[in-house]
């Protein structure tokens, strides 16, 4: 049974004594030197970019192959979002509301691609079909690498969907569908487009999959422009034209994604009564489900396997070891960093939808879109002139912040709107110093979602290539950079274990991020969110 | 309580301001002292796996401690360029003269004195002595030893022969090469006939070289544009012998092209002398037998023999071919672009 609490008599007007005006400035302080940071890369580009002259620039700008490449990068884009978000959301509210053998497991084969990078998707795939090429191919690698984004955002909303509606609707007479775009959609519209921004992102910035299946996209040709001709401006040029085109597709998403709605304190999560028992839904889960694990999880870890297995030579573990050790200690350090980064902007976007934090975030968005090689070659510009930062781990890790600020901004910035203004309002008037509503309410309730957003990162930047070559400490290898070494000369064999240790080590983070779900889906009550509202507004009256 | 409160409200500025402390920590410029090199840094366009072997000689020959920065040729061109004279790099190792070239045309490569790498002919060192040739790598056609015809020049694979059976790789770097000096030396118009040839003639394109020599292993195709040592990679990757062989072209054809690796010393390097040593090292005629012998590369001495069942390098009949000018392959892009091969 739903128990609403109407709590709308305790608001009192919030007290904010001489301090606020303080805390204000200090957090906007904060922000902007996170924003000055963010900017780096935007501002290497610009230099660069107009060294060209106007003339120049603007042929670059509107010669027909550029405008081929626009089109093709945008189709590419359209394709992948368009299916990840639809399939993407259906497996994740079947998964969710179906009944289903083993619900509690299924969801980490879902998400478990998330640990593989798309080059080596893109690797295993082209040894199973070696004629793989083209636009097709690369938007069905970039389909497999990107669904778990859709499906774990999409399970995020779901698990805060208010279950005492759907049971208002079921007695109104609606069907299941038409309780899908009426309740249960309009609950979770903001989660859906955050997966939408996170694949549209990636699948500008990806660099792996489609250069190795010649299918030129903007990221390529940038790529190209440095590899073909040593073109730096024009490929800062042709950046810029990526930079416009992630402004528009982020300028889209917010319109999609509509106002948030501030959270209400008491809802009724329980999804057990819910659940479709109805066959024809289980089968259609099931068989869209076992063909995703298929395609994005058996598939590449048959190839890995029977390559290590088939490898001749002796693994070095000596190797192996450093090299699953740099790239712990280097994303972990990206990650700590980029949480860091995070936290003064997501306070202010949780407090307000004022016009800074707006830019800031949008800023912070447009940065994931740059390839790495961007990020990387902006930071070799400026590293390169404080010799005492240049190529060591602390450098590497900040550009691995920078690239991936975006994800735990949007997850922490998510985790703390979601904790009820009433709960702060409440410990506020009973007293609370802001130090202690912000240590004892807030940071327990957003815990989880930040936690989330530096697991993300942690994930990404184990993988990432392109900037990791060019910034990490002479003579330090990843786990990254070995799988390239070996697979540039094609000793897939002996990339293999690299690959290998890579999954199974982003395995650990992936199968974290799954677990909220197996705790609080179907097979237990999902109540520890309510509980954990309602052990905070008791802790608060005790102390009083 | 008071002092609770203020922590909290500078933990997020504190946090924050830390990250860029340490950035603009060690602003400070550190020169070296030329006097004793200890240490020298490299950049290596060549995998580790197959030069590593090499360094470790010289170390322990030299008692100067290398460190190597293992990466893609042209990224670490580009990576110079960015680094301009800060470069903490001492010398270049590149895969291809291209990625030399850019670096060398930002006169960022230091003259080589006439005392270095003296065993290695003129025709593959720059001009200007900015960088020379390591060692030679050939453009051959891998072929099934099945195949009757083998073409006599890359203009005979446009005809009906080779229809369908003929594999490139025209993302590839190196292919991409080969059409640069096929421009140069014939004109673009000639070399867009020639693409659109072998478009019409069914030619399957491969994401890599090695996808082709894996091919015709396979059967799939019976011929392919590749370089020589490729036999071997895929051979020493798969762990077994692979049915392919290869061929040249008739002497002087531009399919026959010789392209190196080779080296340059940073002009903002201060350790100039241990470097060309390592130079000399990797040009002397022992590493260059050894360069033949294990990765199955060209040696660019006079007289060197050559890798195992292969011609010399004087028997090939390479065309006459400025490496320098193989530098900008933008022009090749966009015309296999033009013609829908890449």
């Amino acid at each position: 049974m739903p128990t609403k609490i109407d709590v709308s008599s305790l608001r009192t007007p919030s007290a904010h004594g001489k301090g606020r005006s303080w805390r204000e400035i200090a957090l906007l302080a904060a922000t902007a030197l996170v924003v000055i940071f963010t900017l780096i890369p935007l501002t290497y580009l610009a230099i660069r970019a107009f060294e060209k002259p106007l003339p120049e620039i603007l042929q670059l700008l509107f010669r027909d192959k550029t405008l081929e490449v626009v089109g093709r990068t945008t189709f590419l884009v359209i394709i992948v979002v368009a299916f990840n978000t639809i399939v993407g959301t259906l497996l994740a509210t079947g998964i969710f509301f179906v009944k289903l053998p083993f619900a509690r497991y299924l969801i980490i084969p879902a998400i478990l691609p998330l640990a593989i990078p798309s080059y080596v998707f893109t690797y295993t795939w082209l040894a199973i079909v070696p004629s793989l090429s083209g636009f097709f191919a690369a938007s069905f690698i970039l389909i497999l690498t990107t669904m778990p984004y859709a499906v774990l955002a999409t399970l995020i909303g779901l698990r805060r969907v208010d279950t005492g509606l759907i049971e208002v609707a079921q007695t109104l007479g609606l069907g299941r569908v038409q309780i899908f775009f009426r309740v249960i959609f309009p609950q979770i519209r903001l989660n859906i487009s955050a997966g939408a921004l996170l694949i549209g992102l990636y699948v500008m910035s990806d660099f792996g999959a489609v250069s190795l299946l010649n299918t030129e996209t903007l990221t390529v040709s940038i790529q190209n422009m440095y590899k073909a001709s040593y073109d730096r401006s024009a490929a800062a040029v042709i950046a810029m034209i990526l930079i416009l085109a992630s402004v528009i597709f982020i300028l889209l998403e917010e319109r999609f994604k509509g106002s948030s709605k501030s959270a209400a304190i008491a809802k009724s999560y329980s999804v057990k009564a819910l659940l479709i028992e109805k066959i024809s839904y289980r089968t259609t889960i099931l068989a869209l489900l076992t063909s995703y694990v298929a395609l994005a999880v058996l598939a590449p870890f048959y190839v890995l396997i029977s390559r290590f297995l088939g490898n001749p030579e002796p693994i070095e573990f000596s190797n192996l070891f450093s090299a699953a050790l740099s790239t712990i200690t280097v994303s972990g350090l990206g990650a700590l960093i980029a949480l860091l980064l995070s936290i003064p902007i997501s306070i202010m976007n949780s407090k307000s939808e004022g016009a800074a934090a707006r830019g800031a975030e949008r800023i912070i968005l447009i940065s994931h879109a740059l390839p790495g090689v961007v990020i990387g070659l902006a930071l070799v510009s400026l590293g390169s002139k404080i010799s005492a930062l240049y190529q060591t781990t602390l450098l590497l890790a900040f550009a691995y912040s920078l690239l991936f600020l975006a994800k735990s901004v949007a997850s922490t910035t998510a985790s703390l709107k979601q904790v009820p203004t009433v709960l702060k309002d409440v410990a506020a008037s009973l007293g609370k110093s802001s130090f202690k509503v912000a240590t004892q309410v807030t940071l327990p309730l957003a815990l989880p979602g930040i936690g989330l957003g530096a697991l993300l990162v942690f994930l990404t930047a184990m993988k990432e290539l392109p900037a990791t070559l060019m910034l990490r400490p002479t003579g330090m290898e990843t786990l990254a950079t070995q799988i390239w070494s070996f697979a540039s000369i094609n000793r897939f064999n002996e990339a293999a274990p690299y690959a290998l240790l890579l999954v199974l080590i982003a395995a650990v983070p992936t199968f974290l991020l799954s677990l909220p779900e197996r705790l609080e889906s179907q097979d237990r009550d999902a109540d520890q969110n309510r509980n954990r509202e309602q052990d905070s507004m008791r802790e608060l009256g005790d102390s009083r | 309580m008071k002092i609770s409160r203020k922590v909290g409200k500078l933990a997020a500025v504190v946090l924050a301001v830390g990250v860029g402390a340490s950035l603009m920590a060690g602003c400070s410029s550190s020169s070296e002292q030329a006097s004793e090199v200890t240490e020298l840094t490299i950049y290596s366009g060549r995998s580790e796996e197959f030069i590593a072997p090499f360094f470790e000689q010289w170390q322990a020959q030299s008692g100067i401690k290398l460190n190597i920065r293992y990466g893609d040729s042209a990224e670490l061109a580009a990576q110079i360029l960015e680094e301009g004279k800060n470069s903490p790099a001492d010398l270049f190792l590149s895969q291809d003269a291209g990625s030399l070239g850019a670096v060398a045309a930002a006169d960022l490569f230091t003259t080589l004195p006439d005392d270095v790498a003296t065993s290695i002919p003129a025709t593959y060192i720059a001009a200007k002595r900015q960088w020379v040739g390591v060692t030679g790598r050939a453009r051959v056609f891998a072929y099934n030893p099945t195949l009757k015809t083998l073409p006599q020049s890359v203009t005979d694979l446009t005809s009906p022969t080779y229809k369908g059976i003929l594999g490139i790789a025209p993302s590839n770097s190196s292919f991409q090469a080969f059409v640069t000096a096929l421009i140069n030396a014939e004109g673009e118009a000639a070399a867009e006939k020639w693409l659109k040839g072998l478009k019409a003639n069914g030619v399957k394109i491969y994401a890599k070289n090695s996808g082709i020599v894996e091919a015709i292993d396979k059967g799939e195709i019976q011929i392919g544009l590749v370089n020589h040592y490729y036999i071997w990679e895929v051979s020493e990757g798969l762990g077994r012998e692979i049915n392919v062989k290869n061929g040249f072209f008739r002497a002087g054809d531009i399919g026959n092209l010789i392209n190196v690796s080779g080296a340059g010393i940073l002009a903002s390097s201060k350790k100039y002398s241990a470097a060309e040593d390592l130079i000399n090292f990797l040009t002397s005629q022992k590493v260059q037998e050894d360069f033949v012998s294990k990765t199955h590369e060209y040696s660019l001495l006079a007289g060197a023999t050559s890798p195992a069942g292969l011609p010399t390098l004087l028997d090939i009949g390479a065309p006459t071919i400025d490496l320098e000018a193989l530098k900008n392959i933008s022009i090749t892009q966009d015309l296999l672009v033009k013609v829908g091969l890449l």
